[in-house]
């Protein structure tokens, strides 16, 4: 039998299997549920061991003599010190090296790009001065670096801030710019779910196309087959846990 | 119980087979509605549409099969614009569990294209480090990566002629479903190589990559299946993302609708207990 038709039989079954949890927690559903678990670390496990040991590792210097590779895998044993509580200690050694490496690495970056990088961007020109034009202000709402949307960055940034701002207490004038900075949140948090539920549809979308393509004869009928298959799983299952007694613990 | 109690508390499952019916009644029977393009796919898409012949694009797949119903149909389109405009393509990944999806993918689109692996494109595969990959690659591409997914070495291959390090690449390209991706291809590969950058993201991502591309540090941004159908549409190729849009708004449509109602109901039983509430 051809892999793309078993690939599709396996594929359709499993979509199927999980999809059944929207009617109720089932066996089918948890079959799914721990081969995914389990294949998705047997692919990583695999794959990390020919990419790292096999072709990283033991190839060159095996083949190659490189020899400077043993400094990283000595650092790298250190860490399975771990297992042995008298010499646990020496695996400090290699979670210094990372924690150094890492924040070194990292924190300049970070600050350069997502800190740095934003406030500048926060901080632009209220009015612009066109060539020919003089002094410009912008009202293009579409244009992100128009006029009016620098003021309305501003005034959503600072009225934000102002709200985890939380050494004063939020009244008066200045309960307004709290307010202000919550309809700010709020209008975030809008965008973020609507993105949620157009993603999840995406995935939906996904599976759904799938089991659309194989329905078709060529692949054997997965889709109508093991649509069945689920269904009359489920009213066993249903059944036998109704004419099963109460649980007596 | 009041008819509005009764909604509020209708079995979930009922709603699980309107959304359903939303999203497969439309695959069936597609309407086309238009999909309009945006500035931020525009950016992607314009870019790459001005790169000379022969010129290299990254295309880093930081993804896993997880994510394939909105990232995969974005990598294709991307990838047919690139071989059509006769680019070289080096890919990789920085997903283990995304490597044999990435290099099916890349296989796929370079035989559709009548590309040839070592000469117009390279799947570099997965290397270990997370980010620490990407810095290695901006000093040196081929201690990075000696040797390619198939076990070829690097050096030496057409398609990385005069190709060293990142700051040889002329644009770079990460679709990513979280961490390591976009963002840290900008933070470790364009703020220190100086490289351009453009990304592509799942739905749920999109909105936390704006602010860079608002402040310019990305030069355009693929947000989820939309995305990908206004890509798709761009290189005049629709697929699997264009024939995925009437489901998704079909879907949104259902999904504001039982937002509204909801809203309705729970206010018409907030009133009715306050009337209540007020009798003597």
């Amino acid at each position: 039998m051809d892999a793309t038709i078993i690939g599709a039989w396996v594929a359709t079954g499993l979509t199927l299997f999980i999809f059944s949890f929207l009617y109720k927690d089932n066996p089918l559903f948890k079959l799914a549920e721990n081969l995914y678990v389990g294949v998705s670390v047997g692919y990583t496990i695999v794959k990390t061991y020919d990419t790292v040991i096999v072709h990283l590792i033991w190839k060159p210097i095996v083949e190659n003599q490189e020899w400077t590779l043993l400094i990283p895998v000595a650092i790298g044993l250190l860490m399975l010190t771990r297992y042995v509580p008298k010499a646990a200690w020496l695996s400090r050694y290699a979670f210094a090296f990372i924690v150094g490496v890492g924040a070194g690495l990292a924190i300049p970056r970070t600050v350069s790009s997502f800190i740095l990088k934003q406030i500048e961007d926060t901080i632009r020109p209220l009015l612009m001065l066109v060539p020919g034009e003089g002094v410009t202000f912008s009202w293009n709402l579409m244009n992100p670096a128009s006029s009016v949307n620098v003021i309305i960055v501003l005034i959503g940034v600072s009225s934000v801030l102002f709200y985890f701002f939380f050494s004063v207490e939020h009244s008066g004038p200045g309960k307004m710019v709290a307010r202000t900075g919550v309809m700010f949140l709020m209008i975030a948090f809008g965008a973020a779910f609507g993105y949620t539920v157009m993603a999840r549809m995406s995935l939906l979308i996904g599976r759904l196309t799938d089991l659309i393509e194989y329905s078709d004869p060529s692949y054997g009928r997965p889709t109508l087959w093991l649509t069945l298959v689920t269904i009359g799983t489920l009213i066993v299952l249903s059944r036998r846990s109704r004419s099963e007694p109460p649980d007596s613990h | 119980m009041s008819f509005a109690e009764r909604m509020l508390k209708i079995d979930r499952r009922i709603i699980f087979v309107v959304i359903g019916l939303c999203t497969l009644l439309p695959l069936l029977y597609p309407v086309g509605l238009p999909i309009k393009i945006s500035q931020e796919v525009r950016g992607v898409y314009d870019h790459i549409e001005s790169l000379p012949e022969r010129s290299v694009i990254l295309l880093s797949l930081d993804f896993d099969p997880a994510s394939k119903p909105e990232l995969y149909p974005q990598a294709v389109a991307i990838l047919r614009h690139a071989f059509k405009k006769n680019l070289r393509v080096v890919a990789m990944t920085l997903w283990v569990s995304g490597t044999g999806m990435a290099d099916e993918l890349l296989t796929k689109v370079a035989n559709e294209s009548g590309k040839q692996r070592g000469t117009d494109f390279v799947f570099l595969g997965w290397s270990p480090g997370g980010t620490a990959v990407i810095i290695n690659m901006g000093q040196d591409l081929y201690n990075a990566f000696p040797s390619d997914y198939g076990g070829k070495p690097t050096r030496g291959q057409p398609v990385l002629e005069g190709v060293n390090s990142l700051k040889d690449v002329i644009y770079a390209v990460s679709l990513g479903a979280g961490n390591p991706g976009v963002e840290a291809w900008y933070v470790f590969g364009k703020d220190k190589y100086k490289f351009e950058l453009g990304g592509g993201c799942t739905g749920v991502m999109a909105p936390g990559l704006y602010p860079l591309l608002r402040s310019g540090q990305i030069n355009g941004l693929i947000g989820g299946l939309r995305g990908a159908a206004e890509y798709e549409s761009l290189i005049g190729q629709k697929g699997r993302a264009v024939a995925g849009m009437d489901a998704q708004s079909a879907t949104h449509v259902a999904i504001i609708a039982l937002v509204g109602l909801c809203n309705i109901f729970y206010f018409s039983l907030r009133r009715q207990a306050r009337q209540q509430g007020s009798q003597p």
